[in-house]
């Protein structure tokens, strides 16, 4: 311990970079494309503005995270994709139980959703407009549009591969329909839900910020447009910059939800 | 050619007590692309309580078939299973049965997989982890409770499996090849794992194998089947003393039986590897 004290500073960076290579890594490339930015931003070879300084987005960051309305069109998009989200999970893990249960089922619609799912469903945003106007309910038609894919496909295919003698061991114990369903197919099927779920709320926020940038009055994605429109610059990246950290705390927290395997059940 | 002469009372048996499983005439058919197969064909059998009964013959003989119906899995067939005299149809309380595959819930840890049936029935939750915690010790895996299937080694995840069918308290035991995926040393030692839990139970017990060191080992009386159809070839008594532990298998009477049964079997497994072989031949023949 006393050999560490007395190591000079470069020493003990270098002792750290080879404990840590990935880290070191992560904060390279993350150094690096912060300095090419600022660089291009000092550099005057592109229009003032579009590449903003750090120094004018972490000012706008200020700004937008101490207005009182910003906190509102936050609001706004997580009640969009919150909805968005319960109503096409549940939907694709019922569709999709139906599907992965009976041949007959997945022979005649799963192609369906095969071919629909890759499909851009902001081709239906006009559609979904006029039947649940330009607020709220248009975007959270869009998200549960896009999570119903992924989730109904994934828990199709989950529902398949689980293991035939787990299901034999169900009924030799002669659990009843409920049961099965709770306490053998459910958790057996636990990875292709969470894994649907995870790319369902991937599409989920695209497809609902998408819907809010093309056509809207509310939400995060209303406020880039905006900025974008008023040619606000330093105001739309830190806008850019709060959705990224939400996508990423969005993705962190369904990645908490596959370790569920290991907390004990009942 | 006939079975060791040797009287069939067995002392563990109390007397000629009625029959706890007998399985009559059942024929099981299945219909595969190339034609009807009849897997089990006018197979009987008759099994008092206390008795362990072996049934063993070639892979591909029904012997898997013959399980899944006595165990209520596997509908559509000809006969009757009856326990205690009573007629059963779909999986029975009084049957346990323990799988050849992998049955673990790997998302349930050693004390909740062995909790399970009783979960299933409604027992209360102090009384279920009391009774599985019973059943844990019982086949050796105390202090793994909290364990996940993934962490255990195979042979303690059948033994897992095991004392989950046990936890049922089924007065028959069923079991599919057990230790089919097991290395030879651990399959002995959980043979005497097995032998010894059935003493202590006194369960009737139904093992069904293709291993005869460890249906001689286990048996009071094995039955010899025959490959496609799978019928009845031949039944032996086992008159080897009990208690038993694996130590017998180096006995000389022990190796008489293997003879003897592999004598049985060898001719059936042989007609199986040529049909096995010939089919293979047709199925990838020029074309």
């Amino acid at each position: 311990m006393a050999e560490t004290g007395r190591l000079t500073a470069p020493a003990r960076a270098r002792r750290w970079v080879q404990a840590h290579p990935v880290t070191t890594l992560r904060i390279v490339i993350i150094v690096a494309v912060l300095l090419v930015w600022e660089g291009l931003a000092r550099s005057g070879w592109l229009y003032r503005d579009v590449v903003p300084s750090w120094v004018a987005i972490g000012r706008a960051l200020v700004v937008t995270l101490s207005d009182a309305t910003f906190y509102w069109h936050l609001y706004t998009t997580f009640y969009e994709i919150g909805w968005a989200m319960v109503i096409g999970g549940v939907s694709g893990l019922a569709v999709g139980i139906l599907l992965g249960g009976s041949k007959l089922m997945q022979r005649a619609y799963e192609p369906l959703l095969y071919y629909l799912g890759p499909c851009p469903k902001i081709i239906f945003f006009p559609v979904m407009i006029m039947w649940f106007g330009v607020g709220p309910g248009s975007k959270i038609a869009m998200g549960a549009i896009s999570c119903f894919f992924p989730v109904a496909l994934n828990v199709a295919g989950g529902m398949r591969e689980i293991d035939k003698v787990l299901i034999r061991v169900g009924r030799s114990f002669r659990a009843n329909t409920w049961q099965m369903v709770t306490k053998v197919y459910m958790p057996a099927m636990r990875h292709p839900i969470i894994n649907g779920v995870r790319l369902g709320l991937g599409v989920c926020l695209i497809g609902t910020l998408l819907a809010e940038t093309k056509l809207s009055n509310a939400g995060v994605g209303f406020l880039v447009i905006q900025s974008y429109t008023l040619f606000n610059m330093p105001h739309m990246y830190s806008l850019l910059i709060v959705l990224f950290v939400i996508a990423i705390g969005a993705n962190a927290l369904i990645g908490k939800l596959g370790g569920l395997d290991q907390i004990r059940r009942s | 050619m006939s079975a060791v002469a040797m009287p069939s009372e067995r002392d563990a048996v109390p007397g000629a007590a009625e029959p706890i499983l007998v399985v009559d005439r059942i024929v099981k058919r299945f219909d595969t692309p190339d034609g009807t197969l009849t897997a089990v064909d006018d197979v009987s059998l008759s099994i008092k309580p206390g008795e362990f009964f072996g049934v063993i013959g070639p892979s591909g003989c029904g012997k898997s078939t013959l399980f899944n119906v006595i165990g209520g899995l596997l509908d559509g067939y000809d006969g009757a299973v009856r326990v205690g005299g009573e007629t059963v149809r779909g999986p029975h309380p009084a049957i346990g049965m323990i799988f050849q595959e992998e049955s673990t819930f790997p998302w349930r840890s050693v004390i909740d997989n062995v909790a399970f049936p009783l979960e299933i029935a409604g027992m209360p939750k102090a009384e279920r982890y009391a009774r599985a915690g019973h059943f844990v010790s019982l086949v050796g895996l105390n202090g793994f409770e909290r364990r996940f299937p993934a962490e255990l080694s195979g042979g303690m995840r059948q033994r897992v499996s095991m004392a989950r069918t046990l936890a049922a308290e089924p007065k028959i035991m069923l079991m599919d090849e057990p230790f089919a995926s097991l290395d030879e040393q651990t399959r002995l030692l959980l043979g005497d794992k097995v032998l010894q839990i059935q003493q202590e139970l006194k369960q009737t017990t139904l093992l069904i194998t293709h291993n005869i060191t460890e249906a001689v080992q286990l048996s009071d009386r094995i039955m010899v089947m025959t490959y496609r159809p799978g019928k009845v070839k031949r039944i032996v008594d086992i008159d080897l003393p009990r208690p038993r532990t694996s130590e017998i298998v180096s006995s000389e009477a022990f190796g008489r039986y293997v003879a003897q049964i592999w004598n049985d079997l060898r001719e059936e497994a042989t007609r199986g590897l040529l049909d096995d072989e010939s089919r293979k031949l047709r199925a990838g023949g020029p074309s």
